[in-house]
Parts: structure tokens; C-alpha cells; sequence
């Protein structure tokens, strides 16, 4: 596995106040050796591991449950990605349908700060034959 | 611990696994090796014999070799995970026969390794979506315990 780089995606989620371009000057001022690109959700941030993980746990610390973050394989501006060059952008329609969840998914991290619990789903055992006969004579 | 995420590449499963303080195992940590060690840097052709090879391991060669190519690259992933968690009905997780017998093949080869596993529903509403984060924030406290 590559230890030099890594590229990691930095997403808002849609019920944040946050916006692309306050997130990407939070990066640039704590002054990191990190390249950092402005994304409609958010930005990408690339740069050797240790430093790209310090800039990550920072975010965290500063807007907890609003920006989630994944690791991104292709380098940012990548060619064979960067939509300005023409490149293929085959994870987007993922991308898009995590935003949609992401307000309900920062709701649930609130939730499980706070130290709320939840009641186990009791899991769906096999139907007794007695009772499907039941059903279709109902 | 090494926490496997079905779908491999999801942004939620990966950064909740994370934020519990554990290592997500995800397709993109697979795919930067292909990028950053390229031999070939001409797709398909940068898919070597050595991807093939591994890929029997998992797949027999009767198999439709979209799915091969996939065991290839999570298989591996899978016996390194100590745990995994599934979201079961996503509904960007649907495909054909490439994608679809990728993913079954993928809870059978969890499954048959008897590692930890959490089943999650696909939240749909805010009530869901605590479940899911809830339950999965048990999970990752509960493992190594």
C-alpha cells in the first residue's frame, strides 16, 4: 500500500451551515503541507498520511457530526477523474444519494453523543405453517 | 481492528467506522495500489495475471469474470478484516450479474470466515438513521472487548 500519499474526500452534509469555500480556508489556515481543492460538497485534501490525518482529526475536532470523510484512490485533479479535463466520474451518482442521507446520518451521531439508546430489532424467525394457512384463509 | 464495509466504497460506512476508532477496509484502498504501483497504465491492461490468479481463489473459472476480477480485489480485504458491517438494501448496491453475484458473494465469504458481522438497514428517515448509527457506534465500542 502506498505510504505517501493520500487523498481524502471531505463531504458536508446538506443540513450544515457550512460552506465548500469556509471549510477549504479552516484547511489552508492551519498552515499544513496539504493540497487542498474546492469541491461542490466539499473540498479534497492530499498529502502525505500522518499530515492528511492530523488535517483530518482538526475537522473533526472543529465540525464534528457536519463533515464526513472518506479516503479517495485517484490523486485530486487526476486526469482520468477531473471533471475539467473530460475525465469518467463513475462514483458520482453514490456520491450524490450519500449526500441525501447524510442530514439523517448526522441526526443518528447527535443522537449516539448524547448517549441514546435504541431498542434491539428482534430478528424475523420462519413463518409456522399453522399460521400462513391462517392467512391465506383470512 | 480492520473493519470490512459492504458496500466497499461507501462515504458513511467508512467515515463511522473511522470515528469509532477503527481501520475501515475499503475498495479505495485497493484501487490507490493499482494507481500509485502501475505497471501499465492503460486500463484494461493494467489488470495482471497475478489479479486473475487471485481471483480463482474465490472464483472458479465457470464464474462470469467481472466477478472474478472483483474477489480479486476484496477478497484479499476480507481475510485481513477482524469484523465487518453490511447495509443491507442500498439502493445504489443493485447491478447485474457482474455487480450483484459480486455482492452475494461478498456476504458468503464474510459469513463463512465467522468474523463479527452487523447487519444495517439503509436508513430512510431520521428514526433509522439512529438505529443504524447507534447500533454500529455498540458494535465498533463492543469489538476487542
Amino acid at each position: 500500500m502506498s505510504d505517501e500519499r493520500e487523498t481524502r474526500l471531505l463531504m458536508i452534509s446538506p443540513s450544515s451551515m457550512l460552506t465548500p469555500d469556509q471549510l477549504v480556508r479552516s484547511v489552508h489556515a492551519m498552515n499544513k503541507d496539504v493540497k487542498v481543492k474546492e469541491t461542490c460538497y466539499g473540498c479534497l485534501v492530499e498529502g502525505r498520511r500522518e499530515v492528511v490525518k492530523e488535517v483530518l482529526d482538526q475537522i473533526r475536532g472543529k465540525y464534528r457530526n457536519e463533515v464526513f470523510s472518506k479516503r479517495r484512490a485517484y490523486p485530486a485533479g487526476d486526469p482520468r477523474r477531473c471533471r475539467a479535463q473530460h475525465g469518467t466520474r463513475p462514483g458520482y451518482s453514490q456520491l450524490e444519494a450519500e449526500w441525501a442521507l447524510l442530514s439523517n446520518v448526522q441526526h443518528g451521531l447527535e443522537c449516539a453523543d448524547r448517549g441514546e439508546k435504541v431498542e434491539p430489532v428482534p430478528e424475523k424467525g420462519l413463518l409456522p405453517v399453522r399460521e400462513f394457512k391462517k392467512i391465506c384463509e383470512e | 481492528m480492520k473493519v470490512f464495509i459492504d458496500p466497499p466504497n461507501s462515504l458513511i460506512l467508512f467515515d463511522i467506522v473511522e470515528r469509532f476508532g477503527h481501520e475501515p477496509l475499503s475498495a479505495m484502498a485497493a484501487i490507490q495500489e493499482k494507481i500509485d504501483n502501475l505497471e501499465i497504465d492503460m486500463p484494461p491492461m493494467n489488470v495482471t495475471l497475478d489479479d486473475v490468479v487471485r481471483g480463482l481463489k474465490y472464483a472458479g473459472v465457470e464464474v462470469p469474470s467481472g466477478i472474478r476480477g472483483r474477489m480479486a480485489m476484496w477478497g484479499p480485504m476480507i481475510e485481513e478484516a477482524d469484523a465487518a458491517i453490511i447495509m443491507d438494501n442500498a439502493p445504489y448496491s443493485f447491478g447485474c450479474v457482474g455487480c450483484e453475484r459480486s455482492n452475494e458473494m461478498l456476504k458468503y465469504l464474510i459469513k463463512k470466515r465467522g468474523i463479527p458481522k452487523l447487519h444495517v438497514a439503509y436508513p430512510s428517515n431520521e428514526e433509522e438513521a439512529k438505529n443504524f448509527v447507534v447500533s454500529a457506534k455498540e458494535f465498533l465500542e463492543g469489538l476487542g472487548k
